[in-house]
């Protein structure tokens, strides 16, 4: 099954597809994918929290900063993916932090692409997104531009999966799809 | 009438076009101007409601153009309440006539990553 998940930030995302990754790998192998590039304390404070809450759930931490791919050189594809965050991701490829987060579009339609190969690849998989749409907030451009490409992302990604659910406040609406495993 | 609301870059308009069958040609993205009920399907309606003073009234006095139609609105109601006193009244006007609208309607619809929410 291949899962995506979005909603507002806070919303226990990161709690369902880890749940969900865990009950789809039936006891198999379970790869937390980590997306998130540490830029201080408080990433790593964020990282820290994350890692303890997977404490004892079995997970095997696979780094994918980038290129969704590349996963798979270290790992078996019929195991589980979980790949929290789609933000983090975009974010990595989209603003570059080795050159000084300077915009690289092209780049951000790679992840995008690789992201939805992926999604056909493997088994299981569950993404996780944020959904930051619902505003009056007028962006600068680069932020703007972000958005329009997580968007971009996210709809292809939901078009593909199998099942595609919102979560408020700990709470599913389900678009597409059921959580039978 | 048919309401699609939903966030910025969800597929509103391209739920509406595949859903119902809508062109380009049929489509009036609203701006500062009249609204042209010609058309089978008005989106950008908040971008009405940032230009206009008083979308609610207007859009309850040329009720029978748009009873056959389907109109789009995007959601810019869950932020935080926005510093720009010229934003706060935008959002304002713009979620009262869409609540109109949503009361008006015979089906509305939230759209989510391109899919469908049916709210009525």
């Amino acid at each position: 099954m291949t899962c995506f998940i979005s909603g507002g930030a806070k919303s226990g995302k990161s709690a369902l597809a880890q749940d969900l990754a865990v009950a789809l790998a039936k006891g198999g192998r379970r790869y937390y994918v980590a997306t998130m590039i540490s830029t201080g304390s408080e990433d790593d404070d964020r990282i820290r929290r994350h890692i303890a809450q997977r404490d004892g759930m079995g997970f095997e931490t696979v780094e994918c900063f980038r290129t969704i791919m590349d996963c798979l050189k270290n790992a078996d594809k019929e195991g589980v993916f979980l790949v929290d965050s789609i933000t983090a991701l975009l974010q990595n490829s989209l603003f570059p932090v080795e050159k000084n987060y300077e915009m690289d579009l092209s780049a951000a339609t790679c992840c995008a692409d690789e992201l939805i190969q992926f999604a056909r690849t493997v088994r299981h998989a569950v993404f996780v997104s944020d959904y930051i749409y619902s505003d009056a907030a007028r962006y600068s451009g680069s932020t703007e531009l972000y958005r329009k490409c997580l968007a971009e992302i996210d709809r292809r990604l939901a078009a593909v999966c199998d099942t595609v659910i919102e979560v408020s406040a700990g709470q599913l609406v389900i678009y597409k799809g059921d959580l039978r495993i | 009438m048919i309401l699609l609301i939903g966030g910025a870059y969800q597929g509103k308009l391209d739920y509406a076009k595949e859903t119902f069958g809508i062109t380009d040609t049929d489509v009036y993205a609203c701006g500062s101007g009249e609204v042209d009920f010609s058309k089978r399907c008005i989106c950008k309606i908040e971008e009405f409601a940032l230009h206009h003073p008083d979308p609610v009234s207007y859009f309850m006095k040329s009720r029978e153009a748009w009873q056959d139609s389907i109109l789009i609105i995007r959601d810019i109601f869950c932020g935080v309440v926005p510093m720009d006193a010229e934003d706060r009244a935008w959002r304002q006007r713009a979620g009262r006539l869409a609540q109109y609208l949503s009361r008006e309607a015979t089906q509305v619809s939230r759209i989510f990553c391109g899919l469908e929410q049916r709210l009525k």
